[in-house]
């Protein structure tokens, strides 16, 4: 019996002793488990393994953005080691905001830079660090490779999320693209899954093309908007691998998994006593471009030369 | 005896003392004997073992280098190849769809370049294209004063200077010219970033790794990617710079800094041509070294160890040396104190064996010669002193064995002596005796006659046992003769002083049993027979200053010596009468009828 008892406390004790990482994520287990997964590998490079020697607590928002600063808050409260911050700026910010003293380590796809969560790349200064995938930074690249595929297009469309946090930094770089592609640029607008199918209708009718901007509300949806985008036949580029996955026709992003497991590497590094401040913000170095050769004839399109040699990945 | 005592117990005691001395000084040399040539051996061996890990560490280090180098120069030449093929074909004026899906094709081959911008032979921009920034077809922009054109004109190849892209990722731009001018240039833009991938891969020993300096000494990689993000602050690049420089020129061998943490490293470095970079291995010197400290540790070891059995050997052999001087001090010393029967026993083979056993023999001798004057004491009791060396030098008593013999007997005593000593002191008893056996003493040992027993004033002797003599009657005669005569002259001062005292004495001749008789170490000599019984009874019936002797002694000598008749005498213990003649001693030449002294 005393045996049991000191069996138990010693448990509790070593469950104590282990690091707890706090995980906030905006969506759900499911629509996360390919970037959790990167996740859990960088962690492991640094020689963690969830449950052995270090212990994750999770906030899923399920998609519900306007929870993210309550469920930071809680995160904070809880006084975890390391809160992450994955997935796109809200949720850095959110947490940022939260005045968490934690260390915090994010994963986007904006500039943390610009967005305020970093003093610089070089010296991230305060608990916070991170990696960002580049992904805002190249929307105008998906207008290029749509102005590209449709060169005689003279309007293409832009698809924005006004709750996001880099949408007019995005729609300002875009407008100057459209200016020096020559191209027409209209804009619309969407927040929820709901407005969706209006965008595509809208395309179908309006423009010959759709260029979602980077936002993480966009990314996590890709099968349903590779959906759409069949059921309306309009072309379409996102910055998830996940649209042309899913049956759409191209993407152009950063690697998230590599993004992903860079910031469960830097996490590991935290833990193991480094200070985020002296850890740089890492830029992800794959930007990838990926094609789906069965959406594009199924659209009755046809990628140019360079575009399928530029690809890293061609679906067919 | 004691003369021998002092001669062992003496030396002994030298020997003691020197014995501590003696043991300590086997130690001391047998010690060194083997602990100093093992200790040379160690060193010499450690100081080699030293020199050639130090040796094998700078060629490892000096090739690890050269190959960290080789793989960086690799890295770099495989992005200047591939950009050579899109420099191969003159441009025309038209736009060339051909080299922009080359471009983006050499894009997805060599993830490191992020942009890259092809010019025409006057320098004007005729393609860019980028990862991040949209491209741009036909630009025809002027560049041809760019100095990556400059530099790629004179030398085909051109490096720039490492730029940190927003202050945090290095990047090269790298210029290439073809094999004749219409072909252009291309100029791309390198991520350094991702020399981790070849950096990270390079390891030295156990924990040692590699990094790369630019020409100014900025850190460009190194596998922790967070230092190479902040290469371009001082702080961050001062310590690998210092370790660079503390290397000295090519093959000098390895040199020893401090990294940032630091902990001492050996370190080499090698150049990357063309960027003009330097690639440097470093090592921690606790590991670099640990091959050396492991032969150090184990000559240490093996030091201790062989000194430990040369001192457990030399305390074996010491003890083994010394022992038997031990053995002989103490076996010398029991001799001395008397102990003839024991013997040194050692068993080493050698001079110690030679001198225990030289030991034994003097013990042996000393024995027998102990024993000697034992038996020469002992037979000196009842044999003349003469007769008793002869026994002793003939080597055995054995004529001292029982056996029938021809002896003649002699008794003798003093006649009145009872009332004599009654009437005396007993101190002058005592002297009168001393007087009375010295004389007679003399005459026996005189005549080598034997002793046989002495009780109060008479006395036993034989002639002819245990050693034979020539006429032992004559002899025996001749003896009681001496004996009347000088007991006689003792007797003459004694009346002098008014004591009446007179002297007999008794022979006879027969074949008689002699031998030893006894126990333990108390024994005689004596004659059993009735020759004895007879000698007695003469003797008994002899008056002062007659020499009664048998027939058979008066047979031997008839007409040596003058002999009186005296007709024949009951003699008691006798059943019949038997002749007894008398014995002049007044006369000692003479022969004729016996005549009874008045």
């Amino acid at each position: 019996m005393a045996g049991a008892a000191t069996w138990t406390t010693s448990l509790h004790a070593q469950k104590l002793a282990m690091p707890v990482i706090g995980y906030l994520c905006a969506e759900s287990p499911e629509l996360f488990a390919s970037r959790l997964k990167a996740f859990h590998q960088g962690l492991g490079e640094a020689g963690f393994v969830e449950g052995r020697n270090v212990a994750i607590l999770y906030q899923w928002a399920e998609g519900r953005y306007t929870q993210l600063p309550a469920l930071a808050a809680n995160l904070v409260a809880r006084n975890v080691d390391v809160v992450v911050a994955p997935g796109g700026a809200e949720v850095a910010l959110a947490v940022k905001a939260a005045g968490a003293s934690n260390a915090i380590v994010f994963e986007m796809g904006g500039d943390p830079v610009q967005l305020g969560v970093v003093d610089s790349l070089r010296r991230p200064g305060g608990n916070i660090t991170g990696v960002s995938s580049l992904s805002v930074d190249v929307s105008p690249k998906r207008l290029e490779l749509m102005h590209e595929l449709l060169p005689t297009a003279a309007k293409l469309a832009v698809v924005a999320n006004p709750t996001s946090p880099t949408a007019n930094s995005q729609l300002q770089k875009l407008r100057s693209a459209a200016e020096t592609l020559g191209v027409h640029l209209q804009v619309l607008n969407a927040s929820t899954e709901k407005e969706f199918e209006p965008i595509f209708s809208t395309a179908a009718q309006e423009a010959s093309g759709l260029v979602f901007t980077s936002d993480p509300y966009f990314a996590f949806r890709s099968r349903g908007l590779a959906e759409l985008a069949m059921k309306y036949r309009v072309p379409a580029i996102t910055q998830s691998r996940d649209f042309p996955a899913a049956g759409g026709l191209m993407s152009y992003g950063g690697d998230f998994a590599q993004s992903h497991r860079r910031a469960g590497m830097y996490v590991g590094r935290i833990l193991k006593g480094e200070k985020p401040s002296d850890l740089p913000v890492q830029l992800v170095t794959k930007v990838e471009f990926i094609i789906n050769v069965k959406a594009a004839k199924l659209l009755g399109r046809e990628f140019s030369p360079s575009l399928v040699s530029g690809a890293d990945e061609v679906i067919e | 005896m004691q003369f021998l005592t002092s001669f062992v117990l003496v030396p002994a005691m030298i020997v003691r003392e020197r014995f501590r001395g003696l043991f300590q000084k086997y130690l001391l040399v047998l010690f060194m004997a083997v602990a100093i040539p093992l200790a040379i051996n160690g060193i010499v061996e450690a100081w080699f073992g030293y020199r050639d890990q130090r040796a094998r560490l700078d060629q490892l280090l000096g090739v690890q280098a050269t190959s960290a180098a080789a793989e960086i120069h690799d890295f770099i030449y495989g992005i200047t190849n591939q950009l050579g093929w899109l420099v191969q074909v003159p441009w025309s004026d038209e736009p060339d769809e051909r080299r922009r899906t080359e471009a983006l094709r050499l894009f997805r081959q060599a993830p490191a370049i992020v942009s890259l911008a092809l010019l025409d032979n006057r320098g004007l921009e005729r393609l860019y294209v980028s990862r991040i920034g949209l491209n741009r077809i036909e630009s025809r922009t002027d560049r041809s004063a760019d100095p990556a054109v400059i530099g790629a004109r004179s030398g085909q190849v051109w490096f720039s200077d490492v730029s940190y892209h927003r202050g945090s990722e290095p990047r090269l731009t790298v210029a290439v010219v073809g094999n004749r001018p219409s072909v252009g240039v291309v100029i791309a833009e390198v991520n350094l970033k991702l020399i981790w991938d070849v950096i990270s891969a390079i390891k030295v020993g156990k924990t040692g790794f590699a990094f790369v300096l630019d020409r100014p000494g900025r850190l460009i990689a190194h596998p922790d990617i967070s230092l190479v993000l902040r290469g371009a602050e001082e702080a961050t690049s001062k310590p690998f710079r210092a370790i660079r420089d503390a290397i000295g020129p090519a093959g000098s061998g390895f040199a020893t800094s401090r990294d940032v943490h630091g902990h001492e490293v050996a370190a080499v470095a090698a150049p990357v041509a063309g960027p003009d970079w330097t690639v440097v291995v470093e090592q921690p010197l606790a590991e670099a070294y640990a091959p050396i400290y492991a032969v150090l540790w184990r000559t240490v070891a093996l030091l201790a160890g062989g000194t430990i059995l040369a001192a457990l050997l030399a305390y074996a052999l010491a003890h083994r040396m010394t022992e038997p001087i031990r053995v002989l001090e103490e076996g010398t010393e029991r001799i001395g104190a008397g102990s003839f029967d024991h013997r040194i026993s050692i068993e080493t083979g050698d001079e110690f064996q030679r001198l225990a056993n030289s030991f034994n023999k003097m013990a042996a001798e000393l024995a027998l010669g102990q024993e000697h004057q034992e038996r020469i004491a002992k037979l000196k009791r009842f044999l003349a002193p003469q007769v008793a060396d002869l026994v002793d030098r003939a080597g055995d008593d054995s004529v001292l064995d029982g056996r029938r013999a021809e002896v003649v007997v002699i008794f003798c005593d003093l006649r009145g002596f009872t009332a004599f000593s009654a009437a005396l002191a007993p101190e002058e008893v005592m002297n009168v005796l001393s007087e009375y056996y010295e004389v007679l003493g003399k005459a026996i040992t005189q005549f080598e006659a034997t002793l046989i027993s002495f009780s109060g004033d008479g006395l036993m002797v034989l002639v002819n046992a245990p050693v034979p003599v020539e006429e032992p009657a004559l002899r025996a005669v001749d003896l009681a003769v001496e004996m009347q005569k000088s007991v006689q002259r003792l007797i003459a001062g004694w009346r002098s002083r008014g004591y009446q005292v007179g002297f007999g004495i008794g022979l006879a001749s027969g074949a008689a049993t002699v031998g030893r008789i006894g126990y333990a170490s108390r024994f005689d000599y004596t004659a059993i027979g009735s020759v004895v019984n007879l000698a007695a009874r003469l003797c008994a019936s002899a008056a002062d200053r007659e020499i009664l002797i048998d027939s058979e002694v008066a047979e031997c000598v008839r007409g040596k010596r003058f002999l009186v008749e005296l007709g024949d005498r009951q003699i008691k213990g006798f059943d019949e009468a038997i002749p007894v003649f008398g014995i002049s001693f007044d006369t000692p030449i003479a022969d004729g009828k016996l005549r009874r002294p008045g």
